[in-house]
């Protein structure tokens, strides 16, 4: 979702807070307004995560996926080329659990990480992103989407009434 | 530095310069040490190659000793490399507020010492060149391999250990990565542009990214734990006295721990001199190791009691072979194991002066290494050198090749990490930082106590 944003800096979380109420009430929905910082913030104590977390659907699903794999290769192994050994079974169950497992866990750690990348929203390279290198200085950076020029007027008000520094509408994503 | 004698609560852009050292501009001493490792390590490659085109003759290898130094070592590099990612891991999940300065430097330790350890069985195998026999894919010979042998669980699960640490080792660093790309200029910039992928530190990417840190956390400790029964497996799965045990899994786990905690001591004690990180490691970090540590090598003594108990009593005389050559040939081993793992880190690490003073925990730790290394080697060798015909005893030690490629093996690992502290962020400032935001000093009665504030409990524990 691409458009305007408007940014200001704040030195603390109380004055940052105090921008996200007042952005609140112009109103702007919650899910307009975020923030940038070096240091994760406490849910709601200025913007608020409201898209659902889905990562353990997907580690779950890269583990069935591993292990499938890994009851593949194992049987896989075992069935296309035997090795006929006196007294041992072709398809040994202990080891295909074993290999199984361990491919499962392979499954959910790529599962996760391929679903952490995605979810974080990283690796979008071309996209131009809403960044303010200030915030490593311990600085916060309160972003919020508006729709049209009256509202980000507004809201560049209530960002400078609040406290707020060098308070600009930018292009970009969130 | 802000020459305080503390991190920098209000100055992040101090506490970075202090937490970066290792990454500023190489220095003539840094250059002198890589300069040495690499040459260290080129002499164990040239050994090995060494070995390679003359065979296997050149080790002390012989009938019926066939594994010798060389899977000592490797059991040992692995079992050093469990604790840096499992401690990190659990560190993590527990919540622990002492955890941020070590987290790192532990899970490269695991990252490189698994990268060491992993390439021993390759320097083993003899024709090297056809190492690729264990790679599972169809081929015209239709040489599938037989994962029926442990040593192909360990071909699996060493590279689900070696790949998830990876992951748990960048994933925790992305957001350092982008802190050092906002403060560094140059072809750096550019390198932490790309390896941090864009993260800017939004709410919902901290969120994602700390739910995702707890399930790699969730599922890494399970994979470690794996990782060394198997690594046990491969000796306890033969019919050989002294490895044919059921307890050996969880005891190899436990040596594991002992053995990496100890690695982790060290590490951590020379990133403090280094990079005069005194600051961030304190000796609040190395007390609780060395109350770990302390806790390892109990545990450590009561499986290794459990396994000589049982043998002692039954005196099946294959077993009991094995045993009493602890008190001949290779009583100055026995006597190294037991002393450095036992009878002297225990008592020391009961008393908190020890876990407190780093010179001595250190040197606990060099002795838990010795000890650990001791015991690798009277594994594997012990039992094939009085393995049960007496007319086929043999006393194995290594030739000048095998100590070779172990010194190349070493000088590897640091040169892995020192290269790796120059690029990279060393020290988990992103999470050092945020301990400190969740930090205030507290007036309680007469004294001022640090006090730290938990954001899920109050607040996201209602929205799951």
């Amino acid at each position: 979702m691409s458009g305007v944003v408007v940014v200001g800096l704040f030195d603390g979380i109380g004055k940052a807070a105090a921008a996200g109420n007042a952005l609140r009430a112009l109103p702007l929905d919650e899910d307009r307004i975020t923030t940038l910082s070096s240091v994760p913030l406490p849910d709601g104590s200025v913007s608020r995560d409201t898209r659902p977390i889905r990562f353990p659907r997907v580690t779950l699903v890269g583990w069935f996926a591993g292990a499938l794999a890994g009851l593949a290769l194992a049987l896989g192994t075992y069935l296309l080329y035997p090795l006929i050994t006196g007294g041992k079974a072709i398809v040994s169950v202990p080891p295909t659990l074993i290999i199984t497992y361990e491919v499962a866990m392979l499954g959910a750690l790529v599962g996760t990480l391929i679903a952490g990348f995605r979810e974080m929203g990283l690796c979008r390279f071309r996209t131009r992103l809403i960044h303010d290198p200030r915030i490593q200085e311990g600085k916060i950076l309160l972003c919020a989407r508006v729709s049209g020029d009256e509202q980000a007027r507004r809201a560049m008000d209530a960002m400078k009434s609040a406290g707020g520094i060098d308070v600009r509408p930018e292009e970009g994503e969130l | 530095m802000n020459g305080s004698d503390h991190l920098s609560r209000t100055d992040p852009g101090a506490l970075y310069r202090e937490l970066s050292r290792s990454n500023l501009p190489a220095t003539r001493r840094w250059y002198a040490v890589t300069g040495l490792l690499l040459l260290v390590t080129l002499w164990g490659v040239g050994c090995f190659v060494y070995m390679m085109m003359t065979g296997m003759g050149v080790t002390g290898l012989n009938r019926p000793v066939m594994w010798g130094a060389l899977i000592a070592s490797f059991v040992f590099w692995i079992g050093l490399s469990h604790s840096g990612t499992l401690i990190s891991a659990i560190l993590r999940l527990t919540n622990a507020t002492w955890r941020a300065p070590i987290l790192r430097g532990a899970e490269a330790m695991t990252v490189f010492a698994l990268m060491v350890g992993g390439l021993f069985p390759l320097i083993h195998i003899g024709r090297n060149w056809r190492f690729y026999y264990m790679l599972p894919y169809p081929n015209s010979r239709q040489l599938w391999p037989n994962l029926r042998s442990p040593l192909m669980w360990d071909a699996v699960a060493i590279n689900t250990y070696l790949i998830g640490s990876l992951t748990f080792l960048y994933f925790g660093m992305i957001p350092d990565l982008a802190i050092a790309r906002d403060h560094a200029t140059g072809w750096r910039k550019k390198f932490y542009t790309v390896l941090a992928l864009g993260f800017r530190g939004s709410h919902n990417e901290w969120r994602r990214y700390h739910v995702a840190s707890t399930i790699f956390a969730i599922l890494i400790i399970p994979v470690a734990v794996s990782v060394h029964s198997i690594v046990g497996w491969d000796f306890a799965m033969a019919k050989v006295p002294g490895w044919h045990s059921t307890i050996f899994a969880p005891y190899f786990v436990t040596g594991a721990i002992f053995s990496g905690l100890a690695g982790v001591v060290l590490v951590m004690a020379v990133l403090r001199k280094v990079y005069r990180l005194e600051n961030a490691l304190t000796t609040v970090q190395f007390e609780n190791l060395g109350k770990l540590l302390c806790t390892m090598s109990l545990l450590w003594g009561y499986f290794y009691f459990s396994e000589f108990l049982t043998v002692w009593y039954n005196r099946n005389p294959e077993e009991w072979e094995v045993y009493r050559s602890y008190g001949g040939h290779f009583l100055p081993l026995w006597l190294s194991m037991v002393v450095c793992n036992f009878v002297v880190p225990f008592p020391l690490l009961c008393m908190r002066r020890v876990r407190r003073s780093i010179p001595a925990l250190c040197f606990v730790s060099f002795l838990v290494i010795v000890g650990m290394y001791a015991e690798r080697f009277l594994i594997v060798v012990t039992s094939l050198a009085r393995r049960n015909d007496p007319f086929i005893w043999h006393n194995y030690f290594p030739t000048w090749v095998e100590f070779s490629i172990l010194a190349g093996a070493l000088a590897m690992f640091l040169l892995l990490y020192a290269v790796f502290a120059k690029l990279f962020p060393i020290m988990a400032v992103s999470d050092i930082q945020e301990r400190l935001f969740q930090a205030t000093d507290r007036v309680v009665g007469g004294t001022t106590v640090e006090s730290i504030a938990r954001p899920e409990a109050s607040v996201e524990g209602g929205h799951g």
